[in-house]
């Protein structure tokens, strides 16, 4: 028989009601064996006392249900975002708070750089563009030579010096959306959406995609998850080819690899049938370490950037309606396809038309063909409203809630996009819970940083960047968010019956907290310390 | 490079694949990023020496268009580079936001947006609130407008379908047609080295008609300024179609190419390469009328 670790700790959190908490967890063939005190373990036999946690909280590693695999490649880049980041390999790199600031970093990163390199940043925040917007002077002061390009947070623009801009051919009077210009007409190096950007981003070699691709990003992705304590992970859009699969399975399947990832096939990048057949194929590749086989479905775009389908009263400032990735005809045909395949899908759904869209094509999937054996997931499904909850738990659908936002858009919901009356119910946790409907909560990574605890922290006090507390009824306890960052993601990805908890049977996978989440105070949650995880019952210490 | 856009099910794709079928045409890559029923026809692909890519749409928050992004930088780095780039836009895509590519990119030109709808189904979907304002977008970015399905739908219908795609978009000329179909030249133009020149002697002009569609075309060396070819080419009937000329430019060295497809118009110099005919000139192809050709050797009169 194999051997029995049993490891001590000032206090063990096991998401199990029937034993909510322990002194002990005995570990054998990575699994849980049994949990309680030291003398109830000994009838389990022989075993190696690990003291190294003995002050130390454990809970169940966490679950990020909805983060992308660019998060961890995205730091070969310069980050110049507001507020303090920490880099997979563990440096601080403390957020710039003003023009001259973010100049300065680049001024630093540039002197690193090979004579032929450009100087690539991300993550600048909009908050500078208050005054004066970033131009290709302030960059040219940087370097004239070098290109460079400054990727905004939210991905959808991107300010260039003039050498970038002459690599494109950007010259005065051009005429295309997107390219903006300055008082003398020719482009002052602020260019708007992926057509405007493309021809510079393509020039300098800045693939948003192949970051999430390579081996470096695919164990950066592993750093950055351990040091928030996630051991499970989903990837919730991928084209998933035969090479990066076979990739992914090599590196998941190291001992050093401190995470299980899930990785979703992109359900809209062919026809439905074809979705399917990829997804069942997928589905018979998964190891332990690897999970394939679910489908991400987006139908729309964001609330932020005015791309979300709304019902009405539309959006409060007035700007159009979003747009449909998908029709919501078309829709309906590949929801049922998958549905009675037996595929789970996971359904991007920002606004309440979205979402609207989204039930309707579930509710026709399951009266063709009930499959008791999956829980669909609507993703972001922020601006449900109770009477979609109730229709989510009528239907067996669960929501995996996008709570960070309320802290980093919350104010811009409030003011701009949807309003008061809608923003005070976004990413609606109670309402979950008052209807029973299973849900999870997540960051997206790298759209905001991945955190449990601070996503935890944002479920439970609802407070966005300002201080504002946005919808006092929608917080829930601290019990209820650590449940949600456990098991409530586990089964958001059909795990909960492997990790989640700390049960025997399941897998040995655990966050080694150095506070204890639960009496440091909901106000307090997201500053709870991160020793590290353990996978399996391997150990994974923060470098 | 082209953009074909219109709702699921207006046609799109038997078009594309009819255009494919046409045996002279040129090297196309098709990007699709629809899905229906109907699949490209692969063999044809194959047959013509092109290639189709699939462009994913991506989340619009989280991956950041990267598949859009991934379809160009494959189709513009692919060898033999393809003559002509065939965007197939998905139903919901505003196909402006997808024609912005090749407008910023300095290895496309954007050869216009062409719109499909489908006489038989259009003010059913134009009323479902959750799409009419994408049908809009669809229709005002058109610079051709296609009325597909004209053999199905009733007369009465067609109009009333003609009539609401005039009313929004006042210029794109509106071409009828059945099961799809629509010759090669009328949906990318002419060629790059505009062939139809070497059989039309220099300062003369010929035209030729088939059943709906008339062809014109006139050689001429005389340096014709640009600013008054926009004029002139802004201001033919949408009756005129398309509209190709290469031409020698008033104080400049170089030749300049002009088309003209639908309301859309580009004029730019000239990238020299080995197909290039060496003859100046210009050809247009129109919907049938009586004073189809006068129209055009008027407006090209006035340039000399
Ligand atoms: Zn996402
Ligand atoms: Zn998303």
């Amino acid at each position: 028989m194999s051997a029995i670790t049993v490891f001590s700790a000032k206090k063990i959190i096991t998401m199990n009601p029937a034993r909510p908490n322990a002194t002990h967890v005995a570990v054998r063939d990575g699994r849980v064996l049994a949990t309680g005190t030291i003398d109830e373990i000994a009838g389990w036999g022989d075993y190696t006392l690990d003291d190294s946690f003995a002050n130390k909280v454990i809970m169940p590693g966490f679950v990020e249900g909805h983060c992308h695999l660019m998060a961890g490649g995205i730091w070969r880049y310069t980050y110049v975002g507001y507020q303090d980041r920490v880099d997979p390999d563990g440096k601080l790199w403390p957020g710039v708070k003003t023009l001259e600031e973010v100049l300065t970093r680049l001024k630093e990163a540039e002197m690193e750089l090979g004579p032929d390199d450009a100087l690539v940043a991300w993550g600048f925040d909009p908050i500078f563009l208050m005054d004066r917007r970033l131009d290709k002077n302030d960059l040219d002061n940087v370097s004239p030579s070098r290109p460079i390009a400054v990727v905004h947070s939210n991905f959808h623009l991107l300010t260039v010096n003039s050498a970038s801009l002459s690599l494109a051919n950007y010259v005065a009077d051009m005429d295309v959306d997107g390219i903006a210009l300055g008082p003398d007409g020719s482009p002052n190096g602020e260019l708007q959406e992926m057509a405007a950007m493309f021809p510079i981003m393509r020039r300098l070699g800045i693939d948003l995609r192949e970051l999430g691709r390579t081996e470096r990003s695919l164990v950066d992705f592993g750093k950055v998850c351990n040091r928030v304590g996630v051991t499970t992970a989903a990837d919730l859009i991928n084209d998933l080819p035969d090479e990066d699969v076979a990739q992914m399975k090599t590196i998941t399947d190291g001992s050093d690899y401190p995470i299980r990832l899930m990785s979703l096939l992109n359900g809209i990048s062919q026809p439905a049938d074809e979705t399917r057949e990829r997804a069942l194929e997928l589905k018979g590749k998964s190891t332990e370490k690897l999970r394939l086989g679910a489908v991400k479905i987006i139908t729309d775009g964001s609330i932020q950037g005015f791309t979300a389908r709304l019902r009405w009263p539309y959006h409060y400032n007035g700007a159009p309606n979003g747009i449909w990735n998908i029709a919501p005809e078309q829709l309906n045909v590949l929801v049922s396809v998958l549905n009675e395949a037996g595929v789970q899908m996971h359904i991007h759904t920002n606004g309440d038309e979205a979402i609207e869209v989204a039930l309707d094509a579930l509710e026709q999937a399951k009266i063709k063909k009930n499959r008791p054996d999956l829980l669909h997931v609507l993703q972001h499904c922020q601006m449900a409203d109770r009477a979609q909850f109730r229709k989510m738990k009528r239907l067996g659908v669960a929501a995996n809630l996008f709570s960070n936002h309320i802290y980093y858009f919350g104010d811009k919901h409030y003011e701009l996009t949807i309003g008061p009356d809608r923003a005070l119910r976004m990413d609606a946790c109670q309402s979950a819970i008052d209807f029973g409907v299973p849900f999870a909560i997540h960051s997206d990574a790298p759209v905001t940083p991945m955190a449990p605890l601070f996503t935890a922290w944002c479920a439970v006090n609802r407070l966005t960047e300002s201080g504002k507390l946005l919808g006092e009824y929608e917080r829930i306890s601290v019990d209820e968010a650590l449940q949600a960052i456990t098991l409530g993601a586990a089964a958001t990805l059909h795990m909960d019956h492997e990790v989640g908890s700390i049960e025997t049977g399941k897998w040995a996978d655990f966050a080694i907290l150095e506070n204890d989440p639960e009496t440091i105070g909901a106000e307090n949650l997201k500053d709870v310390g991160i020793w590290g995880t353990v996978l399996a019952g391997e150990k994974h210490k923060i470098p | 490079m082209t953009v074909l856009a219109g709702f699921l099910g207006s046609g799109k794709t038997t078009l594309v694949n009819h255009l494919l079928r046409q045996a002279d045409g040129p090297r196309i890559m098709v990007l699709v990023n629809d899905f229906g029923d109907l699949p490209i026809d692969e063999d044809l692909i194959a047959a013509k020496d092109g290639d189709t890519l699939t462009l994913a749409n991506g989340c619009a928050c989280c991956s950041m268009g990267a598949g859009l992004y991934k379809a160009f930088s494959t189709a513009l780095d692919y060898e033999p580079t393809p003559d002509h780039l065939l965007i197939e836009a998905s139903g919901v895509a505003e196909p402006k936001r997808i024609a912005n590519f090749a407008r910023a990119e300095p290895d496309l030109t954007l050869n216009g947006i062409v719109t499909m709808v489908d006489a038989l189904n259009f003010q059913t979907t134009r009323e479902d609130q959750r799409l009419s304002e994408i049908v809009e977008a669809q229709i005002s970015s058109a610079h051709i407008l296609l009325l597909n399905k004209c053999d199905l739908a009733q007369q009465q219908n067609i109009d009333i379908c003609a009539e609401i795609l005039r009313h929004v978009n006042e210029t794109a000329p509106i071409i009828k047609i059945t099961h799809g179909a629509l010759s090669g030249d009328i949906f990318f133009g002419e060629g790059r080295s505009i062939d139809r020149l070497s059989e039309t002697s220099n300062d003369s002009h010929s035209h030729t008609h088939e059943t709906d569609f008339s062809r014109w075309s006139v050689a001429t060396d005389s340096e014709i300024n640009k600013a008054t070819l926009k004029e002139v080419l802004n201001h033919l009937p949408p009756s005129i179609l398309r509209v190709k000329g290469i031409f020698r430019a008033t104080g400049e060295s170089d030749l300049w190419v002009a088309h003209k497809a639908g309301t859309h118009i580009d004029i730019s110099p000239l990238s020299m390469d080995s197909s290039f005919s060496g003859r100046t000139g210009f050809v247009a192809i129109g919907t049938k009328s009586p004073d189809f050709s006068n129209i055009l050797d008027a407006a090209f009169h006035s340039l000399k």
